[in-house]
């Protein structure tokens, strides 16, 4: 390498070229530099203040409380109870993974959990809190307490779920609330429902009244602005510009809790079903269904195993009975037979003589009753004796639309509104429905005399719910149109009361059936004598129905199947009563359904007896009803 | 060859006289800034780092003042020799190293531990001073001439890329190409070469030699805002600590990003968004018209240097500052990744402070060598 001065020009001269360039250069860099402070600090200046003051300052949702339900005295079958939870605020863990395995040790969380809890994360979002533990003992409280340091992300709340202190009785009544699903967020109005929907372990109505009325129930939301740092620590909370969630707004039943339990208890074992009306207002006391789940399991998500049981179980603890099973209403349906046959002319002194059976067509229609009920059975008779060989011998001329036009005068083959939903309308058959309901097969739609000597005694097409069962009676009862109501009071708004008007049918026509009811519990003879109540100010009126599940062959009881109890369960008969009391100024309706109870007298009858009972030992129709807007306000707020 | 020390007291005093003192007062300045915005950044406490910095700042003045009396003929001829050290500890990295945050950068020597990626930065300034001095112009952009400073730069990039550290590598390698064209290169060959580099990274990329945290470092760095919570977090928060700022500033200590702890490592890579979110505009552009002028003094003093080793010196320091300066700005506004550069003098960090230091010591050297003056030591 060659010796060169130090004072070579010409490399110095490009040096000093290059330098000033790179000053320049430099010089660029730091007026592109300059050029972007001015952006963001003058010209952009408002836009990163509020996103600095959105940093600093977090709206909080306030969560309202949920408007209780209450019985028609005001005690709570839907109401709030204190729980400790645990949230996640995923943004803030950092690492998820390690932040379940720190909380795994305290409480236990399964690979299940982990997965749903991911999924939410991912749905909702890193920034919005995730409700990893709904019901924590507060032993598991105290100790998640102690350990947040270690748990970033992690935070342990007060907060309040649902409680339903009648458990089972009312699950059908008040339903239960479930948490929020995706299509809920996409059905909201506005943005405020939204950010109620998403606060953590928020619950939206899935069943019964609870679904219904859920929004009268949800509230109003407050709002807190706190001021927070960048792990979501709450630094300060800016209590002037609070505003207070309103708790929901509490809707008053017409059930009678108390009774309520008693026919629940009266049912206990059995899958069946009681409704109580009061028959001048229509109000709803008792709307029993057994066995019913428990609506405290689906607070917190059903256990799979749980739900499964239920679901598969013969006795259908998910199946509201009272409004949405179907029955046959057996012999529950001559008082409308009767009526039917009296409209069409036939006097009800006219009698028959019941041999047992009746041929009719190709075949013989049986009698319930071996042997036959003997002369002199007239209509109230017929009644009394729920003889069928009568009531085929008036089907043979009436007309079914005849018939069908006082069942649904009385309340068959309509529903009525409740507000649960799932209720059914059955079928009341004519020959316009047969038509509809063979559409598609001609051949299938003209209406034969002998089908009417099946509806004539509630069976073949006919079909009922325990509801429309108790409407019927009360309409019986009254003469009026009687239509059943379950919410009395929303809030501070009371319902009108319902005032029924007169049925349009003569009233002379009612005197003869309700005499045929009285005899049927109070007379000798009587298919129910033994649903007699003792006290004469109760005289009980009522009818006993067995609406046939399967048809013993000639077959079965050639292998020795004679008696309904050899049958297996769920091919047994239903059992079936209706009444009403006291019988000269009727005040409360009832129907009771046992499912394969086998028969109306022995099963349903002594059912509705201590039912009416205790319904008439009470007579919670005199008695003032729970007003919420005189209720002492309750506690309103509850930061979220 | 002995080493040179100080000659007799009235040399030392009259050299300290002939010393740089308003370049030291702008970097005693930054140094302060830097002192300032810690103090902040911790509440309004001395420590954690402000005292610290105070400290290592003042250490490093006097390690400044020492390499410039040192003399700038003992740095040429030990200029080879800092770099083979830098090399062989850097070698010695992944044999010795101690691994922080999922990277292998130090070196453990007895009770301290040390980056030789720091090191290098002053050992390649100085190798390639110390080649360029010994080559005629001509000889710069020759092919044959241009495969040493190749070796000299890409050695060290390569085992700090191995590291992994792409941001020092980078900076490294910048600030050699930067010697390679001070010293004369032609443009035609240097715009080659820049087509060469550009391939390379291409293919690093289609080759996935990048860790996945580099390559979305530098994705999200192309678009901040398309996921606020995610990835570009730190640089909105950045952002809006900066513009939230506005002309003036929200005060001492009154910085809500930083108090609030929103802004990720902001005593080192973001000190920059405390200083502008606190101080404004009016601040931030003080602070930036001090680099400047640091710059542009240094730019002078390489200039007037003696020798051709002086000035390449002086000038690689300086490209090594402007770097620092730029690419941190650059990143916590939002317009250069995420890479892990410090302010320099301003962020917390003893090595980074050295480095600088060092390097101002060096032109501090370059200055007192200038010409006619004649400089002291060899």
């Amino acid at each position: 390498m060659a010796r060169i001065s130090s004072h070579d020009p010409e490399r110095q001269e490009i040096l000093t070229r290059r330098a000033t360039l790179f000053g320049g250069v430099f010089t660029l860099g730091l007026f592109v530099i300059g050029g972007r402070l001015f952006q963001l600090q003058i010209a952009e200046h408002q836009k990163y203040l509020d996103l600095a003051n959105d940093n600093q300052f977090n709206r909080r949702v306030l969560t309202p409380l949920r408007g209780e339900i209450v019985d028609r005295f005001g005690k709570p079958l839907a109401s709030n109870r204190q729980t400790f939870r645990l949230l996640l605020i995923p943004e803030q863990a950092k690492d998820l993974e390690a932040a379940f395995d720190a909380v795994h040790t305290i409480v236990p969380l399964s690979e299940e959990r982990r997965a749903r809890i991911r999924r939410q994360m991912r749905r909702r979002g890193q920034g919005t809190p995730i409700e990893i533990e709904a019901d924590l003992s507060w032993d598991e409280f105290a100790r998640i307490n102690y350990d947040l340091p270690h748990l970033p992300g992690v935070l342990p709340e007060v907060g309040e779920a649902r409680s339903y202190p009648l458990g089972n009785a009312t699950a059908f009544v008040v339903g239960y609330v479930g948490a929020v699903i995706d299509k809920d967020i996409a059905e909201v109005v506005d943005e405020s429902e939204e950010n109620l929907l998403r606060q953590p372990g928020f619950k939206v109505g899935r069943d019964g009244l609870e679904r219904t009325y859920d929004r009268e129930l949800r509230g109003v939301p407050g709002a807190l602005d706190v001021k927070v740092n960048a792990y979501g620590r709450v630094i300060e909370e800016l209590t002037e510009s609070q505003t207070s969630p309103q708790q929901g707004k509490t809707l008053a039943l017409t059930i009678d809790a108390e009774l309520q339990l008693a026919a629940m208890k009266e049912l206990e074992g059995e899958s069946a079903s009681a409704v109580v009306l009061d028959v001048v207002t229509g109000d709803v006391l008792v709307l029993a269904s057994t066995p019913a789940f428990n609506p405290n399991d689906f607070n917190f998500g059903i256990k799979p195993d749980l739900w499964k049981q239920l679901n598969e179980s013969p006795y259908h603890p998910l199946l509201n009975k009272p409004i949405a099973a179907l029955y046959p209403p057996g012999s529950t349906f001559k008082m409308i037979s009767a009526m039917a046959a009296e409209m069409s002319g036939i006097s009800t002194s006219f009698s028959v003589s019941c041999p047992g059976k009746l041929w009719y067509g190709n075949r013989f229609f049986h009698c319930w009753k071996k042997g036959g009920h003997g002369g002199g059975i007239n209509m109230k008779n017929a009644i009394k004796h729920s003889c069928d060989v009568y009531f085929y011998t008036v089907a043979k001329s009436l007309d079914i639309d005849v018939l069908a036009e006082a069942a649904r005068k009385l309340g068959l083959g309509q529903k009525f509104d409740l507000g649960i939903p799932g209720q059914k309308q059955g079928v009341v058959p004519s020959r316009d429905w047969k038509k509809a309901y063979f559409a598609h097969s001609p051949e299938n739609q003209t209406w034969f005399p002998g089908e009417t000597l099946s509806v004539i005694i509630g069976q073949g097409y006919v079909t009922t719910t325990p509801l429309q069962l108790a409407v019927m009676t009360a309409r019986i009862a009254t003469g009026k149109e009687v239509r059943p109501r379950i919410v009395r009071v929303i809030g501070d708004k009371e319902l009108p009361p319902n005032a029924f008007p007169d049925i349009d049918i003569d009233p002379k026509y009612f005197g003869t059936i309700r005499a045929g009811m009285d005899a049927v519990v109070n007379e000798p003879g009587g298919t129910a004598v033994r649903s007699a109540l003792e006290n004469p100010a109760w005289r009980l009126a009522g009818k006993t129905g067995t609406s046939q599940v399967y048809a013993i062959t000639a077959a079965d009881r050639a292998r020795g199947l004679a008696k309904p109890e050899d049958l297996p369960w769920e091919r047994r008969d239903h059992a079936l009563f209706v009444c009403y009391a006291p019988f000269d100024n009727p005040r409360y309706a009832c129907s009771v359904v046992v499912e394969h109870g086998i028969g109306g007298a022995r099963m349903a009858g002594p059912k509705a007896r201590e039912i009416m009972r205790a319904v008439l030992a009470k007579d919670p129709a005199s008695r003032e009803p729970f007003d919420p807007r005189k209720a002492p306000l309750q506690q309103q707020a509850r930061a979220g | 060859m002995a080493i040179a020390l100080p000659g007799p007291r009235r040399d030392i005093r009259s050299t300290l006289a002939r010393l740089h003192w308003p370049l030291i007062a702008m970097l005693s300045m930054i140094g302060a800034a830097g002192v300032l915005t810690l103090y902040s950044a911790a509440q309004g406490s001395w420590t954690p780092w402000a005292l610290q910095h105070l400290a290592r700042f003042g250490m490093s003045l006097g390690l400044l003042i020492v390499v410039a009396l040192i003399g700038m003929r003992f740095w040429q001829a030990l200029a080879y020799p800092i770099y083979a050290v830098a090399l062989v500890a850097l070698i010695l990295v992944p044999i010795f190293g101690v691994e922080r945050l999922g990277a292998q950068r130090w070196i453990d020597v007895g009770h301290f531990q040390f980056q030789p990626s720091e090191l290098m930065k002053i050992g390649l300034v100085l190798a390639l001073a110390r080649y360029y001095h010994g080559l005629r112009v001509e000889q710069v952009s020759h092919l044959l001439y241009l495969i040493p400073p190749a070796i000299m730069i890409g050695a060290p990039v390569g085992l700090i890329f191995m590291q992994p550290d792409l941001g020092t590598a980078m900076m490294l390698a910048m600030t050699g190409v930067a010697i390679v064209f001070l010293a004369g290169l032609s443009w035609r060959i240097g715009f080659l070469g820049l087509l060469g580099g550009v391939g390379a990274a291409y293919a690093a990329y289609y080759f996935d030699i990048l860790h996945q945290y580099q390559v979305e470092r530098i994705l999200t760095f192309l678009d901040p805002d398309r996921d606020p919570l995610g990835k570009g977090y730190h640089i909105l928060q950045s952002k809006i600590g900066l513009g939230s700022g506005g002309l003036a500033g929200k005060g001492y200590m009154e910085g809500t990003q930083s108090e609030l702890k929103f802004l990720p490592e902001m005593q080192t890579d973001f000190i920059f968004t405390i200083f502008g979110e606190e101080f404004g505009f009016i601040g931030a552009i003080f602070l930036l018209a001090l680099y400047y002028m640091v710059i542009m003094t240094g730019v002078g003093i390489a200039l007037r240097a003696k020798t051709h080793f002086a000035r390449l010196v002086a000038m690689g320091v300086l490209v090594t500052f402007a770097l620092y300066v730029l690419i941190n700005c650059g990143m916590v506004m939002g317009l250069a990744p995420v890479v892990g550069v410090p302010l320099p003098l301003v962020s917390y960090g003893g090595t980074v402070m050295i480095t600088i230091m060092v390097g101002f010591g060096l032109v501090m050297s370059a200055h007192l060598s200038r010409e006619g003056e004649g400089g002291i030591g060899i």
